[in-house]
């Protein structure tokens, strides 16, 4: 039971950083097959297909964020010795984990699906890149407000 | 390769559709070698081998290579056979036609077979001589030899087509059944509609009575064989509102207050082959469809059905307008 605290934060710092870099390898993968079939047809547009496709690897980078901060909140950074942590800390550090880990790994897929209809939009209209970017950037709103409340609660989390 | 893959790649084919500027411009021209000059600007070009080239095997030889360019990538190869289906019955008319014929002492017109089916016309014209139809796919082997015995009954060809029809239309909607694609069932039964009313019109016009007509109508269609049959015995003024209740409504209340029925006809046949492709045309907003297949594959043969069309009036002199009428523009 020593050790439960401890457990229970570096779960939810795991969580947040295997849920939201899956979300964000699936919605690469959507957003990548419908860029190498636009680049198949027409390989100038390497530049614009590999910004959109870019787009869902944000969620994954502050899946990884979330998990330093957990884990410089916990000592473990730095090779110095891990706080002390009880059950009760231990869990509030894994809730303050979930925004990000669900919120990421969700939006990441979506924001794949939309960057893939984007590439698919440039690919006839490649005049409407701006427009492009924006649809799917506006899916990302969601993931910073996800890192947002995550960043907010791990703060708020107070370690004896 | 996934439909996603399949389907932007698609979009990015799409931009080599020719546009109607294009086909405004190849009216225009004057003879056929200056036409010839400005289809070889186009994705038509590699095809043009030469000043004689006949711009129906130009025009052939790019459906052909558009399909092997699918089959290469489309996940599901039986989403070109639907396509091509409809080019393998023909053949199977044909050849049938000329079978016909020959035991008439007429000629055979294998010349008009075209290279679009799936089965090689050289199989299938063996096949269908020697009687070896045991192989052919899609309920063939069952339907060249019923054909056969229609036609020693009653010497009809047409009948003896009917046959082949109606089993193209049963394989085409088991085929679509098979996908398990709902839009692309949809998109069959409105095939055998749009069959079915463009034969009622013609039937109409030539005053065949509604009930000799009924056995050209087609099963497998949103509207029966009985509904068409009914249709034809009202005035054509009124076919628009009795078919408000289907997406060929408005193509006839927007023709009713037209006279000239051969001007009709040609408008309605025109509108009934675009429908082809409007009915599937919801799946352009969809990253993932595979309706997205026929749908390319459809505008395609829209494409190059307007090109024999320009290219026709161009070669024989006709009159400009008549042929800017006769184009669709279903895209």
């Amino acid at each position: 039971m020593e050790y439960l605290g401890l457990t229970l934060a570096l779960f939810g710092a795991a969580l947040a950083s295997l849920l939201a870099g899956i979300g964000s390898a699936v919605g690469i993968g959507i957003a990548g097959e419908s860029a190498a079939g636009v680049m198949t047809e027409d390989p100038d547009k390497f530049g614009s297909c590999l910004i959109l496709q870019a787009l869902p690897g944000t969620q994954g980078i502050y899946g990884l964020l979330i998990m330093f901060f957990a884990l410089n909140k916990l000592g473990l950074l730095g090779g110095g010795e891990a706080a002390l942590v009880t059950w009760n800390q231990g869990l509030q550090i894994l809730a303050s984990c979930m925004p990000v880990a669900f919120v990421g790994w969700y939006s990441a897929i979506w924001q794949g699906k939309t960057s893939a209809a984007s590439i698919q939009m440039i690919a006839k209209k490649p005049e409407a890149m701006g427009k492009a970017i924006i649809l799917p950037a506006m899916v990302e709103t969601y993931a910073v407000l996800a890192l947002l409340s995550s960043i907010l609660m791990l703060m708020g989390v107070q370690l004896g | 390769m996934s439909y996603m893959y399949a389907v932007a790649r698609l979009r990015a084919m799409e931009n080599r559709f020719l546009d109607a500027a294009f086909f405004t411009r190849l009216i225009e021209c004057v003879t056929l070698e200056e036409a010839l000059k400005s289809l070889g600007e186009t994705v038509y070009g590699q095809w043009i081998t030469g000043g004689a080239t006949p711009f129906d095997k130009i025009i052939d030889a790019e459906l052909i290579a558009t399909c092997k360019d699918l089959e290469q990538f489309v996940p599901d190869k039986r989403l070109l056979d639907i396509y091509r289906m409809p080019y393998d019955f023909n053949n199977v008319k044909v050849i049938l036609k000329s079978a016909f014929k020959a035991r008439e002492g007429g000629e055979r017109r294998h010349d008009l077979l075209s290279a679009m089916g799936a089965i090689d016309t050289e199989t299938l014209v063996l096949a269908i001589e020697g009687e070896e139809y045991g192989f052919l796919p899609y309920g063939l082997s069952d339907a060249i030899p019923h054909a056969w015995s229609v036609w020693e009954q009653t010497k009809s060809a047409r009948d003896a087509e009917l046959v082949i029809d109606e089993r193209l239309f049963a394989a085409m909607k088991k085929l679509a059944a098979a996908l398990n694609i709902p839009g692309l069932v949809r998109w069959v039964e409105h095939r055998v509609d749009a069959e079915n009313i463009g034969s009622a019109l013609r039937l109409a016009r030539i005053n065949i009575d509604p009930a000799t007509a009924r056995g050209y109508f087609h099963k497998g269609g949103a509207l029966s064989p009985d509904d068409v049959t009914r249709l034809m015995s009202e005035p054509f003024e009124s076919w628009g509102k009795s078919l408000s209740h289907t997406s060929f409504g408005a193509i006839f209340d927007a023709l009713q207050d037209r006279s000239d029925m051969q001007a009709v006809l040609c408008d309605v046949s025109k509108e009934l082959s675009a429908s082809l492709i409007v009915v599937l045309s919801s799946a352009h907003y969809k990253t993932e469809a595979p309706e997205n297949v026929l749908l390319y594959l459809l505008q395609k043969d829209e494409e190059a059905k307007n090109l024999r069309i320009a290219l026709v009036c161009v070669a024989n002199g006709l009159n400009r307008e008549f042929a800017r009428r006769l184009l669709s523009h279903g895209r």
